[in-house]
């Protein structure tokens, strides 16, 4: 991409990327940091996570005003108006997986998964890992301008949905077969919806991000695999 | 309207749409100097197109090409064909004073003539109609409030039109112009020298007129040709760029040099 006559242009569309790069960071560590906080019941880090929620809202303010001046001073065109509304889109979804990644942290003292068998956090270490690969996924790609990497991994969302089923019927399994096991997997399966709802943003991000470098929308319609307010069959 | 691509020429097909003027194969020619090169487009009816580019492109001088003012100069000729409802208007045989009937023009500066703020009107229609006081009078009236102004000067019709201001001056003259009943209006950077609430009522006017005539606009102001038409054609060093509908071209163009121009990245 050219540079604008206008240097300063330039400076405040960097200005912009950059803190969607450091809100994209700060999401990644977020969600890691409460997924290990939840599994290793480390209270400490579960409360760096809360704390981080308020960078991030702050983050996100900043990015708000920049953006709104930007198009006041500038009024941006083609690509830079792409790029201005893409980011203060993007933002908004960085800013909810932050709030998400705080509700897992806030669990961590309820869940005392300490106490309950390794299998129960199992599912839910691997469902996190898939959610992390896509967060810091979606931002490396949106840097790398890889617009057919961001469509594909709008539809590797599918595998996170089909993850969050598996562990919504392995956490009901759990509690059918003994009663002291519900507070843990009640807890561990809305952390599990955070989860979910995460991978959900990322794709709201992958989707605004490849309009912002191609200019074209990708299909509105994208398969859901979660299946868990489907309705089991009659027996 | 729903322009489809035409992969050749990037430029939008209009076929969907009637179209009132249809530019075929033109070059235009300051002597030997060639200022448009192979343009081609076709402009819809009862519409607004912009024309955009940097100084020198070329989109003043097939503005001009539309009424072919620019044979009030010496050494300017065009070849090609300029199709006004079919009819080709660069052939010998088309009657000037009909063709600038037919396709009014509004400059950058107004200029309205010397005389009262009726006379501005009455003397376009005189040149081309008898008709008496009363209908006359009508058709003042008429012109005025289609100019959005008739209400500011219905009550000094006498006071000279050189009295008003920069922007009313520039809607009496888009009075002057759509009271000979034209079929399409010309505007070269018509906003250009006024304040921003003589640019919104500019702006609101075009808007209104695009329901009755065909509309081309030259402006340098980009937000303006956003804002206000409805195809957008890029121009750059005497070629056609781009031709497209308005909102793809501001969001998304399809050529470099377009975006270049559009988003402050040319030269």
């Amino acid at each position: 991409m050219g540079e604008h006559t206008v240097a300063s242009f330039d400076e405040d569309l960097g200005q912009i990327s950059r803190l969607i790069s450091d809100m994209g960071d700060l999401a990644g560590s977020m969600v890691s940091g409460a997924t290990k906080a939840l599994l290793t019941s480390d209270n400490a880090l579960a409360q760096r996570v809360v704390s981080d929620d308020a960078i991030m809202d702050a983050r996100q303010r900043e990015l708000d005003d920049r953006a709104i001046t930007l198009i006041a001073k500038r009024q941006p065109m083609a690509d830079d108006l792409r790029h201005v509304v893409g980011s203060i889109r993007m933002a908004g979804d960085l800013e909810r997986i932050g709030d998400l990644a705080k509700n897992i942290a806030k669990r961590v003292g309820s869940v005392g998964i300490s106490a309950t068998p390794r299998d129960l956090s199992h599912s839910i270490d691997s469902m996190a890992q898939l959610v992390l690969i896509q967060v810091q996924g979606v931002i490396e790609e949106y840097a790398a301008r890889d617009a057919q990497a961001l469509a594909k991994l709008r539809a590797d969302d599918e595998r996170i949905d089909v993850k969050y089923t598996s562990v919504f019927r392995e956490l009901l399994t759990y509690m059918m077969e003994d009663p002291r096991n519900i507070t843990a997997c009640t807890h561990l399966l809305f952390c599990a919806k955070n989860l979910e709802r995460i991978g959900d943003h990322v794709t709201n991000i992958a989707e605004n991000a490849y309009y912002v470098l191609t200019g074209t929308q990708l299909p509105a319609n994208r398969p859901k695999l979660d299946e868990t307010a489907i309705p089991a069959p009659a027996a | 309207m729903k322009p489809m691509l035409s992969t050749e020429l990037n430029v939008a097909d209009t076929t969907a749409e009637k179209a009132k003027i249809e530019v075929k194969n033109l070059n235009f020619y300051y002597g030997q100097s060639k200022a448009l090169k192979d343009i081609s487009l076709s402009l819809p009816e009862r519409s607004v197109t912009a024309f955009i580019g940097p100084s020198g492109c070329g989109k003043s001088t097939l503005l001009r090409v539309f009424n072919r003012i620019y044979e009030l100069y010496p050494k300017q000729s065009a070849d090609g064909q300029v199709l006004l409802d079919g009819k080709n208007i660069l052939d010998r045989s088309q009657d000037l004073n009909l063709l600038r009937t037919k396709i009014g023009m509004v400059f950058q500066k107004p200029t309205p003539f010397p005389m009262s703020i009726y006379e501005n009107i009455a003397f376009g229609i005189r040149l081309y109609e008898r008709i008496g006081k009363s209908e006359m009078d009508g058709r003042v009236e008429q012109a005025l409030r289609r100019a959005a102004l008739w209400t500011e000067v219905k009550d000094k019709l006498n006071a000279n039109g050189l009295s008003l201001s920069g922007g009313q001056q520039q809607r009496l003259c888009i009075a002057r112009t759509v009271a000979v009943k034209p079929e399409g209006i010309l505007l070269d950077e018509p906003a250009s020298a006024l304040d921003p609430l003589s640019t919104a009522k500019i702006e609101e006017l075009i808007d209104e007129l695009q329901a009755d005539y065909t509309i081309v606009i030259v402006t340098h102001n980009m937000q303006q040709a956003a804002r206000v038409s409805k195809q957008t054609a890029f121009m750059y060093l005497g070629e056609l760029v781009e031709f497209d509908r308005t909102e793809k071209i501001f969001t998304s163009p399809r050529e470099k040099r377009t975006q270049d121009y559009i988003t402050g990245r040319f030269g």
